[in-house]
């Protein structure tokens, strides 16, 4: 090989991208060549330099929220009858539509609705628990008991979070942080079950899409209990206050935890 | 969220990284990446599964950014993007042989200088650069550029060349 074919290589040589041959050239004329021995130290440089020293400019948080929000969101799917009008004909779709299929169409738009508003309550909820857990400082206040965690939001979030369970020998308090969820700030209490973790995310219920269908009692409030990734989620609405409940524990433990946080009346 | 929505999101910020180097100012970054995604999605179903999603998106922010451009150059009341056009970076290989000095200045080069440097590059040349550096393969940043795959193994050594030029005047 010439110099000149050899420094065509330089760049797959050192990417390890040429065939055996071409590299085994190329190692063979560097090892005699004092000037494409320089060629290739100054390529490396202009490597590390790119790699260790270039800037890099991650996208901010707010940018990740808004990103997050608009495509948990995604369009609603064509209906069932806008797919088929076209298909129909005027005389049959003015007859048998409207009175056979309308029931069925309401039902499973309906439907279709309810579960997108669980997915994307889920999603959220886990994405926050993960989040949380990935936070080289998870808890911003530890817990010496609700009445140290509980004050320690005041003047950090819009609303006064409503929780009443201290924590016991089952369901430790560990401690608790502001996050967030969809678009709004959230009060995160962090219990544990042994050595698992639960997050226990309070947020404005306000403009949000709650599911309404598939709900569970957990004492006085209806739920939305689901899994996703691994994690258990339980949903729910008190007033004018959400509250997502998300941890790797099986679902009949974060079920009791639930109901203890929603003491019957 | 669809699975490949929750996979996109996981590139935010090696997209918003480009999009800063391609736009040179954060705001401007910001909108081309919510562009890029609000075009992703409405395009989901042309995404072809087992392909490199990553090389995907940076396709359509690339695409995104220049069409852009395109519509702000045709304005005549906007300025345009200034960090669009093209800069002499017409080096051949003679500028191989750096002496021990200049090797030596060039590992004295700063975060702010590389940056400052890679600026003065034209759009073509930092895209290459950067793209090389996210680890997308020659045949994947062809694809983003639209071009061969020996046009951009020309165009990198160009770029890298060219950039090394600037790099021996910031490092003195």
């Amino acid at each position: 090989m010439t110099c000149d074919e050899v420094r065509q290589h330089l760049l797959d040589y050192q990417r390890g991208r040429s065939r055996l041959e071409t590299q085994q050239a190329v190692r063979a004329h560097l090892d005699g060549c004092a000037g494409c021995t320089r060629a290739d130290t100054v390529e490396q440089e202009l490597t590390r330099l790119l790699e260790q020293r270039l800037p890099q400019h991650p996208a901010s948080l707010a940018l990740k929220r808004r990103l997050a929000a608009r495509w948990w969101e995604p369009p609603a799917p064509r209906s069932w009858w806008s797919r088929r009008r076209a298909s129909l004909s005027p005389v049959l779709a003015a007859a048998a539509v409207v009175l056979v299929a309308a029931p069925v169409v309401y039902y499973e738009r309906a439907a279709s609705r309810a579960a997108r508003e669980q997915t994307a309550m889920v999603a959220e909820a886990v994405t926050d628990h993960l989040r949380l857990l990935a936070s080289p400082r998870p808890l911003d206040v530890e817990s010496g008991g609700l009445h140290q965690v509980k004050p320690w939001f005041a003047g950090r979030l819009d609303f006064a979070p409503v929780v009443t369970f201290e924590g016991d020998v089952d369901f430790p308090l560990k401690g608790g942080s502001v996050g967030y969820f969809r678009d709004r700030k959230a009060a995160v209490f962090v219990y544990a079950r042994r050595l698992h973790p639960i997050s226990l995310l309070v947020f404005r219920a306000d403009g949000l899409s709650w599911p309404s269908r598939s709900l569970t009692r957990v004492n006085d409030v209806e739920a939305s209990v689901a899994a996703e990734r691994g994690f258990n989620v339980i949903v729910w609405r008190r007033g004018e206050l959400g509250y997502a409940l998300v941890s790797d524990v099986d679902a009949g433990e974060l079920k009791a935890f639930a109901a203890r946080l929603t003491p019957a009346p | 969220m669809s699975v490949l929505a929750d996979q996109a999101l996981a590139y935010v910020d090696a997209l918003h990284n480009l999009a800063r180097y391609l736009t040179g100012n954060g705001t401007d970054a910001e909108d081309l990446v919510q562009e890029t995604y609000a075009r992703a999605l409405r395009a989901e179903h042309q995404f072809t599964p087992g392909t490199n999603l990553k090389a995907w998106l940076f396709r359509i922010l690339r695409n995104t950014f220049l069409s852009s451009y395109r519509r702000q150059r045709n304005d005549p009341t906007v300025g345009g993007l200034d960090t669009v056009g093209a800069q002499p970076e017409g080096l051949g290989t003679s500028d191989w042989l750096l002496g021990d000095i200049e090797l030596d200045r060039l590992r004295k080069v700063v975060a702010d200088e590389i940056e400052a440097a890679l600026m003065t590059l034209s759009e073509e040349s930092r895209t290459v650069i950067l793209l090389d550096l996210e680890g997308l393969t020659e045949v994947e940043v062809a694809d983003v550029v639209g071009c061969a795959v020996g046009t951009v193994k020309s165009r990198l050594a160009r770029a890298r060349a060219a950039l090394r030029h600037k790099l021996k005047d910031y490092a003195r």
